[in-house]
């Protein structure tokens, strides 16, 4: 059955369809909403919400993009939206938990759990723009659109989650990846 | 010049260095490594893989789907916002008995003696004629509304059997156009409009149209939320 067909099916209420389309895509959405949340229980209520939002509006789905790349839009909005409402929540500013509870798909593990822990240690902005920006592969404007910020903003905050990310990921370093002149270069 | 700031390196990794910066790097070895594992960093952020979300997550999604009305369980729910909501459904199924209900009240208000819908049993000159011969003779209004919801469910189950066997044969979706359904839905906003005006306290002639104005409105709503999340 092709993709298209699946989408009709999901389109008509097909729940078996709708799965079909989960299975597939759901380790996608899940990693821009937990890496955009920074928190696994909201990250899981987050891409509810998107798969909710993204279901209900299959109707309008008209193929002109790829699924995956709508899907992944509304996935991202959805995420940045409901952060906006809860911006009562605390920074995190706790030590690193000693595991990530999600699982990755594939890759070096433990390179990626530093990168995932480092990352859930930043600021809501920076976080955000690093993980559209340098994981997700938008651009300044797309992430000043989403954000509602210039183009400018969303650099200065790049540079400054680098930056930040860097000096996170610096302590955990090897002594044998130290660079020249004593620096430590962050080997991978 | 001292060392770059990391900031510094940090934009230098995507955009291009300063000529004061440039000679800085060529002259500084611990600048350019940290410049190195900046631009590792950002390979690595992107290279990051997908994640499975938690166990449990689709169980937890499928409930809330169902409660949402998005996917049908037993063949018998239907989306909410959908095309072929349950909704809708029954607004068509209303309507189809609403304009045979009708037409049976203007054939009673002509031929009755009474010529009133108050008046019981049929008409003197009026045959009615059961739809396929299977609705039994009734004798008090209570059994009519049964006979009556009973044969709505029939059409209701009738029409799901007739999607999915499009949806088995690969048929295209008949009424997948939103924008084509939000006219069909105009149509029977306007019909249910005149018919109110003519029985302003019927009940069911006012929850045909109120179903036809939810059925619209949902439409206007699903897809002012979708041109927010930037669907559109």
């Amino acid at each position: 059955m092709t993709e298209a067909q699946i989408i009709r099916q999901a389109c008509d209420g097909n729940g078996t369809a709708v799965r079909a389309l989960y299975e597939r895509y759901s380790p996608r959405v899940f990693a821009v909403v937990r890496r955009i949340a920074g928190d696994d229980d909201l990250a899981q209520d987050y891409a509810q919400e998107a798969w909710i939002r993204a279901i209900r509006a299959l109707p309008t789905f008209r193929g002109d993009a790829r699924f995956s790349t709508w899907l992944h839009r509304i996935a991202v909005n959805s995420a940045l939206q409901a952060l906006r409402k809860a911006d009562t929540r605390t920074k995190r500013e706790a030590p690193m938990p000693e595991a990530v509870p999600v699982a990755a798909v594939e890759g070096d593990a433990l390179l990626e759990d530093r990168l995932e822990r480092a990352m859930d240690q930043l600021p809501d902005g920076m976080r955000q723009v690093l993980t559209l920006h340098d994981v997700e592969g938008y651009t300044h404007e797309e992430i000043g659109e989403a954000l509602g910020v210039t183009a400018g903003t969303s650099k200065s905050q790049l540079f400054k989650a680098r930056a930040k990310m860097r000096e996170l990921l610096r302590p955990t370093l090897a002594p044998e990846i130290e660079g020249e002149n004593g620096v430590e270069a962050w080997g991978i | 010049m001292g060392h770059l700031s990391t900031e510094s390196l940090a934009r230098i990794v995507s955009d291009a260095a300063r000529p004061e910066e440039r000679e800085h790097l060529d002259s500084c070895p611990s600048c350019r490594a940290e410049l190195r594992a900046l631009r590792e960093q950002t390979e690595a952020l992107g290279a990051l893989p997908d994640l499975r979300p938690p166990t449990g997550d689709w169980e937890a999604l499928e409930a809330r789907l169902v409660s949402e009305g998005l996917v049908r369980t037993h063949g018998h729910a239907f989306r909410r916002f959908g095309l072929r909501s349950f909704g809708w459904l029954q607004a068509a199924a209303a309507l189809i008995l609403f304009v045979g209900g009708t037409a049976l009240g203007t054939a009673w208000t002509r031929h009755g003696p009474g010529g009133g819908l108050g008046q019981m049993g049929p008409p003197s000159g009026l045959e009615l004629v059961p739809v396929g011969g299977s609705i039994q003779p009734v004798s008090s209004l209570a059994e009519a509304a049964d006979v009556v919801n009973l044969a709505e469910r029939q059409y209701i189950d009738a029409l799901v059997q007739y999607r999915q066997l499009l949806d088995a044969q690969g048929e295209p979706s008949l009424i997948g156009d939103p924008t084509a359904r939000f006219a069909a839905l105009e149509g029977i906003v306007a019909a249910g409009r005149a018919a109110v005006q003519q029985a302003p306290a019927d009940p069911f002639v006012n929850g045909v149209l109120v179903s036809a104005l939810a059925e619209r409105e949902a439409i206007l709503r699903n897809a002012s939320l979708t041109r927010g999340d930037g669907v559109f």
